[in-house]
């Protein structure tokens, strides 16, 4: 009796002494499904950073939990992160490539002294709904706006708007018409047209009808950005002149294989490039290439997991491994750093990453592959989004 | 043949004298399992709360689908209703009482399930399953354009839920909710059992089988399914309710041709029509869901598809569906 007493006592001790050593991370995003590609850039991401920093931070392990949400689905997200939060014991939350998703878990937060740290979820608003909500990606108006600049920059007078009718497309339309309006452009026509379309003709037709010196236009990555694209220059639109202009999120590094010479010279306007030009930059990519696999599925959502896991290492530091909330939220307030895509910080007042937004241009390699040439900075944007709310 | 064999066996033991005892220990066993989960998975309540909320909706459908025999893949109209009518209660009309933002949701979802049920009724067979998926979509865009109301695609958020009675408030651990959550759902039970076998109910039944006989009989075949369509829409808007004020942010998903085929596939996996086969499809493909999907998050997939391939192989009736034949296999041999 006393042996098994005193076994189960040091089984305990062995236990608690084991978990207090461990800090656990939940990461949730989409690994299953149409999206699945991005979320493997989430984890290439992560064991990246986890492959070049070791995966300890100071005594304390640290482990990395995994759970599939493979389209927007507030209530499932937030099913998973009470979960994730009551019965695995994460400290930290971070991923989520949806915005409705990201929404959802807010609420939680303060409750579960856990902070949040956002690796894509890209509209404004999500930094304002709790305090302890850091975003290491980018939104659709800090990568939209410069573009409005850059239009200007070149002469073009009279711009038309294309984009798909949901929230990103919207955030991004209305950045650009904003931007490009205050600088003295003029919008001729603000086209939406369902996610589901697939037959751009009558889109180009009207386009070339408007007058427009100009297309700037905004679909999610993937086949739909093809068929645009493609029916840009069937249409003869690029034959007339017709500049197409589009925050980055077009011409993902994982699509342009696929897009190939229809893309050539398109303008882009992003957070980030795999083709940037930096040290950092390049031990990330090979990192990264190795983690995920097929060197050609590596896009830019892995930038953001990779400065989110060097947000929440940082966290762990500051913490000493406790579980704090605001101390570990406070600690990456105003913290700067030289990431992949080029030196970034943390702005004290959003919780929102200022960064670099690079004018690129679809250039092609010696090896005949594609690729983001940069060619131009915009230094140190914050979110004009949020600004715009006010 | 399989289902109406099935049908007659529990319409025999239905007559029996003992259906208020019968129902008394379905009740019983609901809440003997509700209780089960609550001790056992303390830490898991937001997963039971979720299966509770999409067991209303697969009993919502069972109701048609299962007791009236339309087929319908747009059931998630009336959940999404009802999640969304309890939503901008409580956002833009400031009524956060938990009991008025379910009432508010079954009435939502009650409406939901006229106009819908109005639609449908038109067709029969084939166009009108096409109609049923037409009609969800043309609810999920209605909730994406109307974005002022709705959040749109970034979801309607700040939904924030009174205490229950002023004192159990819905926090992180979803005790309350999961309470709250398994009380609608065995009084929703309870009333659902009486009405499938209240003359209503039998009358529905009749049409499934044969609505030309029953309209010959001098019954009105559209006005009965309408009704029923409005029944079980309060029934979809409660579970709808319940998932906005459990989780406390509504989603398009709610209102998307996914959620309605999965309600379907739960619906046979436990069996259709009879209310213990939506419970059991539910708590089995969610639970079985949220297992693999945690063990691998990568390929889960696959294995819910082989389950649900075992289970139309071997249980063509659905688990309880099967599972009480068997028994009544035995029962007769004896």
């Amino acid at each position: 009796m006393k042996k098994i007493l005193l076994s189960a006592v040091a089984a305990v001790a062995l236990c608690s002494s084991a978990f207090a050593d461990t800090v656990k991370v939940g990461v949730v995003g989409p690994f299953s499904g149409p999206f699945a590609i991005q979320g493997k850039n989430f984890k290439a991401g992560i064991d990246a950073y986890m492959a070049l920093n070791g995966s300890k931070v100071g005594d304390d392990d640290i482990e990395i939990i995994y759970r599939d949400l493979p389209q927007a689905d507030p209530a499932q997200s937030k099913a998973l992160a009470q979960e994730l939060v009551v019965k695995e014991g994460v400290q930290y939350l971070a991923g989520f490539y949806f915005t409705p998703d990201a929404m959802a878990v807010t609420p939680l937060l303060e409750q579960a002294n856990v902070p949040l740290v956002i690796m894509n979820a890209a509209t404004s608003a999500i930094v304002t709904k709790s305090p302890y909500v850091v975003r290491t990606s980018f939104t659709l108006w800090q990568t939209s706006a410069p573009m409005a600049k850059v239009a200007k920059e070149r002469g073009v007078k009279k711009v038309i708007t294309v984009v798909s009718d949901y929230g990103p497309g919207v955030d991004s339309e209305a950045a650009f018409t904003t931007t490009f309006k205050a600088e003295g452009g003029e919008i001729v026509d603000s086209i939406r047209m369902p996610l589901s379309t697939n037959d751009f003709s009558p889109i180009m037709q009207r386009v070339k009808d408007s007058g427009a010196d100009a297309v700037f236009a905004f679909l999610p990555s993937g086949p739909t950005t093809l068929g645009f694209v493609k029916s840009y220059n069937d249409n003869g639109l690029k034959g007339a002149g017709i500049q197409l202009l589009a925050p980055g999120d077009l011409t993902q590094e994982s699509d342009l294989p696929a897009l190939g010479d229809s893309a050539l010279g398109m303008l882009t306007t992003f957070h980030y490039a795999i083709s940037h030009d930096s040290p950092e930059n390049k031990t990330f990519v090979e990192a990264a290439r190795k983690a995920i696999g097929n060197p050609a599925e590596l896009s830019f959502p892995s930038v953001g997991a990779y400065d989110g896991m060097h947000v929440i290492y940082k966290m762990i530091e500051a913490t000493g491994g406790e579980q704090n909330a605001q101390k570990a939220v406070d600690a990456v307030k105003g913290m700067a750093w030289e990431s992949p895509r080029g030196p970034v910080s943390i702005d004290g007042e959003t919780r929102h990453i200022t960064q670099n937004i690079y004018l690129r241009e679809v250039a092609k390699a010696d090896d005949g592959t594609y690729y983001n040439k940069e060619i131009a900075t915009f230094e140190k944007q914050g979110d004009p989004g949020l600004a715009a709310a006010k | 043949m399989a289902i109406q064999r099935a049908i007659a066996a529990e319409g025999k033991v239905d007559a029996g004298p003992n259906w208020l005892l019968r129902d008394l220990m379905g009740l019983a066993a609901v809440l003997a399992v509700a209780g089960i989960g609550y001790l056992l998975f303390p830490n898991n309540l937001a997963l039971l709360t979720r299966i509770t909320a999409i067991a209303l909706l697969v009993l919502s459908l069972d109701l048609v689908t299962g007791y009236c025999g339309i087929a319908t893949l747009g059931h998630a109209a009336l959940f999404g209703s009802g999640a969304y009518a309890a939503g901008i209660a409580a956002v833009h009309f400031d009524i956060t009482d938990p009991f008025a933002m379910a009432a508010v949701g079954a009435v939502g979802g009650a409406a939901a399930g006229l106009l819908a049920g109005a639609i449908m009724l038109r067709g029969r067979g084939l166009a009108q399953l096409v109609l049923s998926i037409a009609i969800v979509y043309l609810f999920h865009e209605t909730a994406n354009k109307a974005s002022n109301w709705t959040g749109g695609s970034d979801g309607l958020a700040g939904i924030s839920p009174d205490p229950v009675f002023g004192i159990f408030g819905f926090d992180l651990w979803g005790r309350t909710a999961y309470v709250f959550g398994i009380a609608i759902l065995a009084v929703v039970f309870v009333l659902l059992r009486l009405l499938v076998r209240s003359p209503f109910g039998m009358l529905c039944r009749g049409i499934r089988e044969d609505p030309v006989r029953v309209s010959a009989m001098g019954a009105s075949v559209n006005g009965t399914l309408l009704r029923m369509y409005a029944i079980s829409g309060a029934v979809a808007g409660l579970g709808g309710a319940l998932n906005a004020i459990s989780t406390q942010v509504v989603g398009l998903d709610s209102l998307s041709f996914t959620t309605s085929a999965e309600a379907l596939v739960m619906l046979v996996v436990g069996g259709t029509g009879s209310l213990f086969g939506a419970l059991v499809g539910t708590l089995t493909f969610m639970w079985f869901e949220d297992f693999v999907s945690a063990i691998n998050p990568f390929h889960w997939l696959t294995i819910i598809g082989a389950l649900l391939i075992a289970v139309v192989l071997f249980a063509p009736n659905g688990l309880y569906g099967t599972a009480t034949q068997l028994l009544h296999r035995v029962w007769n041999k004896r």
